[in-house]
């Protein structure tokens, strides 16, 4: 009875012209968007957690293991506890961004945080942002959780990888409390290929129908 | 055995009603109490509880605690869970996972022991425990509270005892009431009563609002078991209407409708929020001077929603809807002796996102009598038979009740009993299916069987001068506990963890009470009680220890309160309370590392507290009230919130104001 409070949340997501939308919630994937002048296209990749004998490459991919005081100070009062080396992380020929739940990386792109709330506000073209500073991927082996299996205990394997920190600031996770705050950045980022092409693009959305956190719903503009 | 036991309960409800050969009347449950001993401590207050009839407190055979109307108002609780915290010992409240409410009642959990509000169950469970939440103060004139083994008389869950909360009728012409009152962490308590009482119509309407922000907590390094760092704080609304319309002596009919919301915002976007739709209708009537017959209705629906921020939606996830009929056939005699007959049905409906089958339904019947003999001046049995039937598990149930009260001179009251509980499993508890944060998937379990708990108790009260003293003990033994077992791996499977409801070894708790009352004529009065509890925790069916969801019972516990009243002039009285509790340390076993369970259990021991409470009431006229309050008024802050610390960061001013609107004219 009383079914007229509530809402039935619909299947699917409504898609308009110059947005995208990724289910991003799963822990061990990378979700790599290619951007064209007529749509786009993903490609979903999985984060490699086997344990290799010995570190690759440079010896710095593989999960970091990190305790964080997530029922005390919260996630900048955090302990490294491990590291496991593993494969590098796969990616396809062509893209230009990639997300996993709140991180956001770039093909050697660089981005810039505008001031403006909306696409339709923009300039008319990134020349506007010639003398912007744009910010390049850094190494990050906190962010990207990939393990979940110790969280209650404060424990989380993360990929060490590089990140865009300027990006990924459109969705911040914080703890305490537990469960997590979630909280939307709806700034237009600017971002700078390594092709030299740029685009514009802002998070609308991070949840699904159904309330399923890091499902994202994106606005952009390519090429910009 | 068993058969034999029910013959006897057979033959002693027929031999008492062989002797009765003379007819009496109706007691008078609204007759004014009479001054004097007797109705310092309450004693010839009519409680029901016990026996499913009215019977003076001093003659209750079945030892029956009451809260008044007057102890709620002392104690300023917002909720039940505040007021028997207050004022009972052997009751905690603790966290269970996600913060939610959990009761202990002398070594019951909230699954086995039985709220009702007028005698009306209520629907909804969160960790098996109802929503105390709802259960708000406003407009209660008494609580009854009956320890012990219940389920002769209510059936299900009734295995601990049973918590009756009565509420008010309306005695004057029209009242309305305003109060309010503001605490630290933006706490707010508002509340309004409005009631009218015609020659045939009376009606009260209650309308409360409370509100109290999330309260983050600090804790000290490596805890020894989990903790709490923020107190989650809430919204509630509560409304109720009570309509009584009499339209001749002998026909009462009593309408009633309550609306409840909860929003708790454990997470930003995604607000929770419970909801309650109640309504009820009963009919009671004075068939003769000796006969009654009371037959009701009651609808009660609790849901809980998610509501999504970002995308304005209000998402239901769970439902239980119960509607029930029951009626009630009660026949006195002159001699006091009653023989009540009854039965009841329930449709029990429950949506839950993590069913299996997403919804699950069942219909519950019984029938059941009871016999309430009162041999002579000195010597009262109760006896009483009840058959359930669940039609899910297509499964039967009968309990018996054996209760005597002996009083050997006036104000002693002696009392011995035998009666059975039960618990049939939860629709929830068969057919669950619960991913609980990658640790394990909680599994339902069709085959399971009902709880069964044998409980023997005995206890005496006695009054003298300004002092009242009760003394109590019980013994519980419980087969087939219900509750979740030891986590497996299913065959071929080492990665995914189940935890499945089960049926747990036979284990035992028992304990007892003490209690002393003193009221002065100086305006002092006091209260002192005890209780101790043990309760040995349950293993499995192969004799593994497991991991206790569930804090146990600390064993000592103790509840004390002095007050002093004085009423200085016509216009300027003056109530001076202190109330305190302290609480035992405890122990419970539980996992080392619930991701890894071969690195088996430990015993984690839980610190003891003490936690009291100042309030001033000054009175104002006939018409205003101001109440001001030090809640925790030592200053206790818990090393580490565990989930059974005391909900606080330290000391709290309460300030409240409350008008009688009608008292004005």
């Amino acid at each position: 009875m009383f079914d007229d409070i509530y809402d039935e949340p619909q299947e699917q997501v409504d898609i308009k012209e110059g947005q995208l939308y990724i289910d991003a919630s799963s822990w061990t994937d990378w979700h790599y968007i290619n951007l064209t002048a007529t749509g786009n296209k993903v490609v979903k990749m999985s984060i490699p957690t086997e344990a290799l004998p010995s570190p690759n490459g440079e010896g710095a991919e593989g999960l970091y293991t990190y305790w964080y005081d997530v029922f005390g100070e919260g996630l900048s009062k955090h302990e490294f506890r491990g590291f496991t080396p593993t494969a590098s992380q796969p990616e396809p020929d062509e893209w230009h961004i990639a997300v996993h739940r709140n991180n956001v990386r770039t093909n050697g792109g660089a981005a810039y945080e505008t001031p403006y709330t909306s696409m339709d506000d923009l300039p008319e073209s990134s020349e506007a942002f010639a003398d912007a500073t744009f910010t390049e991927d850094v190494w990050n082996e906190l962010d990207v959780w990939t393990i979940q299996a110790q969280m209650l205990q404060g424990l989380i394997g993360n990929q060490g990888i590089k990140v865009n920190p300027v990006l990924s600031s459109w969705l911040t996770v914080s703890l305490p409390p537990v469960p997590p705050v979630f909280t939307l950045n709806n700034h237009v980022f600017i971002i700078k290929f390594n092709d030299g092409t740029y685009g514009a693009i802002q998070l609308e959305n991070y949840q699904s129908p159904t309330g399923v956190k890091c499902c994202l719903t994106i606005n952009y503009k390519y090429p910009y | 055995m068993r058969f034999w036991l029910y013959i006897l309960f057979l033959g002693m409800t027929l031999v008492g009603y062989a002797k009765q050969d003379q007819e009496g009347t109706l007691p008078d449950a609204g007759e004014e109490p009479v001054e004097g001993l007797d109705s310092m401590y309450y004693l010839n207050d009519v409680v029901v509880t016990g026996t499913r009839t009215p019977k003076l407190l001093k003659d209750a055979p079945i030892q029956t605690r009451v809260i008044t109307a007057s102890d709620i108002e002392k104690a300023d609780a917002t909720n039940v869970e505040d007021l028997l915290q207050q004022e009972m010992p052997g009751v905690e409240f603790s966290y269970a996972m996600n913060q939610l409410k959990h009761m202990n009642l002398c070594g019951f959990g909230g699954q086995g022991i039985l709220f009702m509000v007028d005698g009306d169950r209520l629907a909804g469970e969160t960790m098996d425990d109802v929503d105390f939440t709802r259960l708000n103060m406003a407009n209660v004139e008494r609580i009854e509270i009956v320890k012990g083994a219940a389920s002769a008389l209510y059936g299900s869950h009734a295995g601990g005892g049973v918590i009756n909360i009565i509420t008010k009728e309306q005695t004057q012409p029209w009242t309305l009431n305003l109060n309010a009152r503001l605490a630290r962490y933006n706490e707010r308590r508002f509340g309004g009563a409005f009631g009218t009482k015609g020659k045939q119509l009376h009606n009260m309407l209650n309308v409360n609002h409370t509100f109290i922000d999330n309260i983050h907590v600090h804790n000290a390094e490596n805890p020894a078991t989990q903790i709490v760092s923020t107190i989650y704080g809430d919204r509630t609304w509560n409304v109720k209407d009570r309509l009584t319309y009499k339209p001749t002596d002998q026909l009462t009919f009593v309408g009633r409708a309550g609306y409840f919301f909860r929003e708790v915002v454990r997470t930003a976007d995604t607000p929770e929020r419970y909801r309650d739709f109640s309504a009820g209708v009963k009919g009671l009537w004075d068939i003769t001077a000796h006969d009654q017959l009371e037959i009701s209705y009651s609808f009660d629906q609790y849901d809980k929603s998610d509501f999504h921020k970002i995308n304005r939606l209000d998402v239901r996830d769970y439902s239980n809807v119960q509607n029930a009929f029951r009626s009630l056939y009660n026949h006195y005699w002159s001699t006091g002796s009653v023989l009540s007959v009854g039965t009841d049905y329930m449709h029990d409906y429950l949506m839950n996102k993590n069913l299996g089958s997403k919804t699950a339904s069942q219909s519950i019947c019984d029938a059941f009598a009871q016999f309430d003999w009162l041999i002579d001046t000195h010597w009262e049995v109760v006896g009483a038979l009840r058959y359930d039937y669940f039609s899910d598990s297509k499964s039967a149930h009968f309990t018996p009740k054996l209760t005597a009260r002996y009083q050997p001179i006036d104000h002693l009251n002696l009392r011995l009993g035998y009666g059975m509980g039960f618990r049939s499993p939860a629709l929830k508890e068969k057919y669950y299916n619960f991913d609980m944060v990658g640790i394990w998937i909680i599994q339902g379990n069709p085959n399971l069987k009902s709880e069964v708990s044998h409980n023997f108790n005995a206890s005496a009260d006695y009054t003298k001068g300004h002092y009242n003293f009760t003394l109590a003990a019980y013994y519980n033994n419980v087969h087939n506990k219900l509750t979740t077992g030891v986590p497996h791996y299913l065959p071929g499977d080492d990665k995914q963890l189940y935890l499945d409801y089960t049926n747990l070894e036979d284990y035992s708790i028992y304990g007892g009470e003490a209690n002393v009352q003193a009221r002065w004529d100086n305006g002092f009065s006091a209260k002192l009680s005890y209780a101790y509890t043990n309760e040995r925790l349950p293993k499995d069916k192969e004799g593994h220890t497991i991991n206790n969801q569930y804090i146990p019972a600390r064993r000592h516990s103790l509840t004390a309160r002095v007050d002093w009243d004085k009423q200085f002039t016509s216009n300027y009285g003056l109530r001076l309370s202190l109330n305190g509790r302290f609480l035992s340390a405890v122990k419970n076993v539980e996992f080392v590392d619930y991701y890894d369970i071969s690195k088996g259990t430990s015993t984690i021991h839980y610190p003891a507290y003490t936690y009291w409470k100042l309030s001033v009431v000054q009175h104002f006229g006939k018409a205003f009230k101001v109440t001001t309050a030090l809640d925790n008024l030592l200053n206790y802050k818990p090393k580490y919130h565990y989930f059974n610390s005391p909900l606080t960061d330290g000391i709290n001013l309460m300030v409240g104001l409350s008008v009688d609107i009608d008292k004005l004219f």
